[in-house]
Order: structure tokens, then C-alpha cells, then sequence
């Protein structure tokens, strides 16, 4: 009978041990990383309040010049960076978005939804190859060949930056 | 009895069917999450493989991230050619199958369908209870260039009619626009006229829109504002910083001789009619809009009144609305004078109406319940509104009350139930009823 006790004491504290290893482990991960905002090293912009990237990611504002449209590129759902940019900047869940550029196109605002690509190195690619095209990509998966934003003149990893 | 159970069991069999739609598309959004993992891995193995590659040719690796932050990272001598033009549109966006083309074809077509199937039941004694086919409605969009585009929105109509053999089809908008930029975009063809809200917020997309019918005021074939408007029209952005300023300016053949439609054959007179709107979207209100409209026409109806009069139309609108949906809030208030050129009579009339709903949180999230309250004010002399010469129904005085929910089958369908409570003139008696609609898009 004791030794059967003291089978579930251990069993018991084993699992508190390993709990404690896991939490442990869990707080050592470091904080998901900020999402940068990107653009082609071409196109002249530097910084942009939240303000001005919500009206871009609105559609509000199609162009960054007269010859200049804006393509905006979106990740596809499932991405933690698509639901950073949906929560900060749209404040949207999933189906206020698609209702959202439904509601868009309905109304001859806009002929498309943005694009929906499935990684970030089809976004980067997509931003190198297009001056006029925007997109985000984990600050940590950034490659060359793309201009990072600031955002309220923050850039992603400063204190402050906002698209976390 | 028996047969309105029935009828009721039908409509609450709805969701539940909805709920194991739900199953499948989460099994299939697992898929789709593993299949992103894989290539998110296989992406970064690429990448690893280059780095490498470049370190043993004796070239210099591509900045790190830290580097890209600092300024432009430029791209490296061994970087391929840039892609062609990325504009993949994924029109089953949260469907997880984004189409990832890379290349911009023009023109392009996009369809998009909407259509609604409805049922009611009310104690007036003149309207039969049952179902009736909604609207059938085929909208397309299509970018000629990067900055011309046409749209178009075409409906199927059931014919109430018992003697109808037919839909009924329509060519509801189709325009070309001209996007300059931004602040101006110029465009020719048939709109819903930009005078208020809710005509050009939700068009014939029933799913589109929280409850099932529109306000009176605005209701496609009435009287008493034109829902449709044949000509040209300026748009755009209002440099104005955080006021967020935008306009409309049209200018067009406004009311033919039905004044319930648009003269998209011709105008009746010449006289153009005209449009300006004016509103406001805060940037540091997400999801608020207040503006305004003022339109002017010259009236000519036909068949002609007594004396053959025309009146001179002048309407004024105001909105504001907040469309976020914890709560979702739209107000408008339409007047409406008319001036009759032979009596130089004038003859104002009111309408507005308010609309309130909220998405309920967490497990209810897809319930949204909603009220409205609508009036008018009709100036009974006004012979436009009440002449029984007009094809479309008489403008009668209206006090109602409409108190439903939404219920959100997936994302992009809908089902709606209402109970409306609508007293119009005082001899008329107070009619009650129960709609209930199946709204989606496709």
C-alpha cells in the first residue's frame, strides 16, 4: 500500500517537474518577432504612420504617385503576420476582412482584393519585383532586395513598433 | 398550425447544417496550415542553401536582418531578375487557396454573385404569406489598365405578377472609370446615385447588408429618392490629413418620366440633374463616416399631371454611420422639395431612419442582432408622391420598427430573421410580419 503511495507521489512530482521544464522552456522562447513592413528599395517611402498604412491596406489610397499604383500584398490566412496586420492595422477578424473587400469590389472602389501569397519569400520576391507593391514579412525571415518601413518612425524590434 | 412549425423546424435545420459545414472546413484549414509549414521550411532551407552557396563562391552574403533594418537592403549581385508584376487576386481569399500568379493580365474578369431566397408572413390583408425568390444578382469587375477598369451589376427579378412568365432582367450599374490618381477618378455610365449611404454602401448585395429589406427611403423602385443615376461622375480623396475628406460630383440624366427610374434611354428634359456629395472617414476614428449629400433635378413626369407642370427637385442628405460591429451604428435623414413650376407651390418631405447591431462575442460570434426605426413625413399634396399615375407605389407618411438577427452560416452566407412593426397613415391599420431571408455570395 505505501509503495503504491509512493509510485503516485512520484508520478505526481515527475509531472510537476516536467510542467515546470516546459514553462521554463516556454518563457526562454523568445517573443514572437515584430512584422516589418516592406517595400521595393525603389519607391521613395521611408515612413508611414499607422494611419497612412491603414488607408493603404484599406484601399483608401490606390496610389503612391499619379504613375504609381499600390499594389498591396496580404499573406494568406493562417500566417501569423496576416493576423498581426489584421488585428493592428485592419482591426478585423478573418470575416470582416473577406466582407470587407467584398463590400469594396461591390462598390467599384476597388476591381480586386489584395493579393493572398502563400509564404514570405513569395512576398518579398513579389515586393522586389514591383515598385509599387507593399507587403509584410517577419522581421526575422527578411531577405535582401527590400526596403524596410518605419512605422510612426519606428522600425520593427524598437520599443514602441507596433505591428507585434 | 402544423404547417408554420414546419416551416420554422426548415429555418432552424439551417444552422445546424451550417455547423458541420464548419467540421470540414476546419480539417481543411489544417491542411492548409501544414502545407504552409512545409513550405515556410522548405523556403528557409533555400535560403540556407544559397547563403551557403554564395559564402563558398567567395561572394558576400545577403544582409541580415539587423542590416536590412538599418537602410535599404539592396539586392546582391547574384540576386535573380525581378519577378514580373505580382497582382495575383485571390478571389477565394479565406478559402486558404490563393491563386499565387505572378503576373497581371489585362483586361482581367472577376464575377462575383450574390442571391437571397426569402419567406413572409404578415397579418396585412392584401399581401399573400409564403417564399418568393430573392434577386438574382451577377456583378463584374474588370481592370481594362492599370488605371481604367469597368464594372458592371446586372439583376434577375422574379415577377410578382401571377401572370408572369419571366424574370425579370436588369442592368442595374455599368461603368468605365478613369483612375488619375487618388484625388481624382472620373467615370461614365449608370450608378446607384451617390446620395446617401446606404444605396451605394450595399447595392443589390443583400448578404452584404445586416437585415433583410433596406429603409423605405431608399427602396429600389420607390419614389421618393432616385435610386439610380445615368451620366458621369468625379470622385476621390480631399487632401485633408486626419479629416479624411473624400467627394463625389455628378452630373447626369436624373429622373425620366417613371420617376422611379433613371433616364437611361434619355432625359426627359434639358435639364441635367446633379449631385455633390461631401464626407469625412477620421483617421483616428477607424470605421466612422459622416457626410452629406445636395442633388437638383427638373422633373417631368409622364404620364403628364393636370396643367402639365415640372418640378424642380432639390434633395439633402446627411449620414452618419460607425461600421464596426461592436456595435454597428447607421443614421440618415433625407429632405426632399419639390416645386412645381406652374403653381410655384413647394412641397417638403422628410424621411430617416437609425440602425443598430451587435455581433455578439466568443461562441455567439456569429449572431448578430439588430433593430431600426424608420419614419417619414410625406406631404400629402405633393402630387410626385401620391399620384396614382405613376407606375411605382404611392410615398404614404410611415412610423415602423424592425427588430432581428443575423446569423452567419459561414462566411459568406447568411440567414436573417425580422419582426417589423409598421404604422403608415392614420386610416391604414398597423400591419405586423415575420421575413425571414437566406442572403450569400458566390
Amino acid at each position: 500500500m505505501r509503495t503504491k503511495s509512493y509510485v503516485w507521489i512520484c508520478g505526481v512530482l515527475a509531472g510537476l517537474v516536467a510542467f515546470w521544464l516546459i514553462t521554463i522552456r516556454a518563457a526562454g522562447t523568445p517573443a514572437e518577432a515584430d512584422v516589418a513592413i516592406v517595400v521595393s528599395p525603389s519607391n521613395p517611402v521611408n515612413n508611414l504612420t499607422l494611419a497612412d498604412l491603414r488607408k493603404i491596406y484599406m484601399g483608401e489610397r490606390q496610389y503612391w504617385t499619379t504613375s504609381s499604383p499600390v499594389i498591396v500584398l496580404m499573406r494568406s490566412p493562417g500566417a501569423r503576420e496576416r493576423e498581426v496586420i489584421l488585428r493592428v492595422v485592419y482591426q478585423m477578424t478573418q470575416e470582416q476582412y473577406t466582407h470587407y473587400w467584398v463590400a469594396k469590389v461591390m462598390r467599384a472602389e476597388a476591381s480586386d482584393p489584395p493579393a493572398s501569397l502563400f509564404s514570405y519569400g513569395i512576398v518579398q520576391e513579389g515586393v522586389r519585383g514591383n515598385p509599387g507593391a507593399i507587403g509584410y514579412v517577419n522581421m526575422n525571415d527578411l531577405r535582401s532586395g527590400v526596403k524596410v518601413v518605419r512605422i510612426g518612425g519606428l522600425l520593427p524590434g524598437e520599443p514602441g513598433y507596433l505591428l507585434h | 398550425m402544423h404547417r408554420v412549425w414546419g416551416i420554422f423546424a426548415v429555418f432552424l435545420l439551417l444552422p445546424l447544417s451550417a455547423l458541420a459545414q464548419n467540421a470540414a472546413r476546419d480539417e481543411r484549414e489544417q491542411e492548409m496550415q501544414e502545407m504552409r509549414a512545409r513550405i515556410e521550411k522548405l523556403e528557409k532551407l533555400v535560403a540556407q542553401l544559397q547563403k551557403e552557396k554564395e559564402t563558398n563562391n567567395g561572394v558576400a552574403t545577403a544582409p541580415a536582418a539587423g542590416d536590412t533594418l538599418q537602410a535599404v537592403a539592396t539586392p546582391s549581385s547574384h540576386e535573380p531578375p525581378a519577378a514580373g508584376p505580382v497582382t495575383s487576386m485571390d478571389h477565394s481569399d479565406n478559402q486558404g487557396a490563393a491563386t499565387n500568379s505572378v503576373e497581371r493580365n489585362f483586361p482581367a474578369l472577376h464575377f462575383r454573385g450574390f442571391g437571397d431566397m426569402d419567406f413572409s408572413a404578415t397579418d396585412d390583408k392584401t399581401t399573400k404569406s409564403g417564399f418568393n425568390m430573392g434577386q438574382l444578382i451577377l456583378h463584374v469587375s474588370s481592370p481594362l489598365s492599370e488605371k481604367v477598369s469597368v464594372f458592371g451589376e446586372t439583376s434577375f427579378t422574379a415577377q410578382a405578377a401571377a401572370t408572369a412568365t419571366a424574370y425579370n432582367v436588369d442592368v442595374e450599374r455599368l461603368l468605365i472609370r478613369y483612375d488619375y490618381n487618388d484625388y481624382f477618378k472620373l467615370s461614365f455610365g449608370r450608378y446607384h446615385t451617390p446620395i446617401n449611404y446606404w444605396n451605394t454602401a450595399f447595392h443589390h448585395g443583400l448578404w452584404l447588408q445586416t437585415t433583410i429589406a433596406r429603409p423605405e427611403m431608399i427602396r429600389f423602385g420607390g419614389r421618393f429618392q432616385p435610386v439610380h443615376f445615368v451620366g458621369m461622375l468625379a470622385e476621390g480623396n480631399i487632401p485633408s490629413g486626419p479629416v479624411g475628406l473624400g467627394y463625389n460630383a455628378g452630373l447626369g440624366n436624373g429622373r425620366s418620366g417613371n420617376i422611379a427610374r433613371a433616364g437611361d434611354g434619355g432625359d426627359v428634359n434639358d435639364n441635367r440633374a446633379w449631385v455633390v456629395s461631401l464626407f469625412s472617414r477620421p483617421a483616428a476614428l477607424n470605421g466612422l463616416q459622416v457626410g452629406g449629400a445636395v442633388y437638383g433635378d427638373s422633373i417631368t413626369p409622364s404620364p403628364a399631371l393636370t396643367g402639365n407642370p415640372r418640378f424642380q427637385e432639390l434633395i439633402t442628405s446627411a449620414h452618419i454611420v460607425w461600421t464596426k460591429e461592436t456595435p454597428e451604428f447607421l443614421a440618415e435623414f433625407t429632405h426632399v422639395r419639390h416645386r412645381n413650376s406652374v403653381t410655384q407651390a413647394e412641397f417638403n418631405s422628410d424621411a430617416a431612419y437609425a440602425q443598430v447591431a451587435y455581433r455578439l462575442p466568443g461562441v455567439g460570434r456569429k449572431w448578430k442582432p439588430y433593430y431600426r426605426f424608420e419614419w417619414s413625413n410625406i406631404n400629402p399634396s405633393d402630387v410626385l408622391f401620391t399620384v396614382s399615375s405613376q407606375p411605382a407605389p404611392v410615398v404614404n407618411d410611415l412610423t415602423g420598427s424592425t427588430v432581428g438577427v443575423r446569423y452567419d452560416i459561414t462566411s459568406l452566407a447568411a440567414f436573417k430573421g425580422e419582426y417589423r412593426h409598421t404604422t403608415r397613415k392614420v386610416t391604414d391599420p398597423i400591419v405586423n410580419g415575420f421575413f425571414f431571408q437566406t442572403s450569400f455570395t458566390f
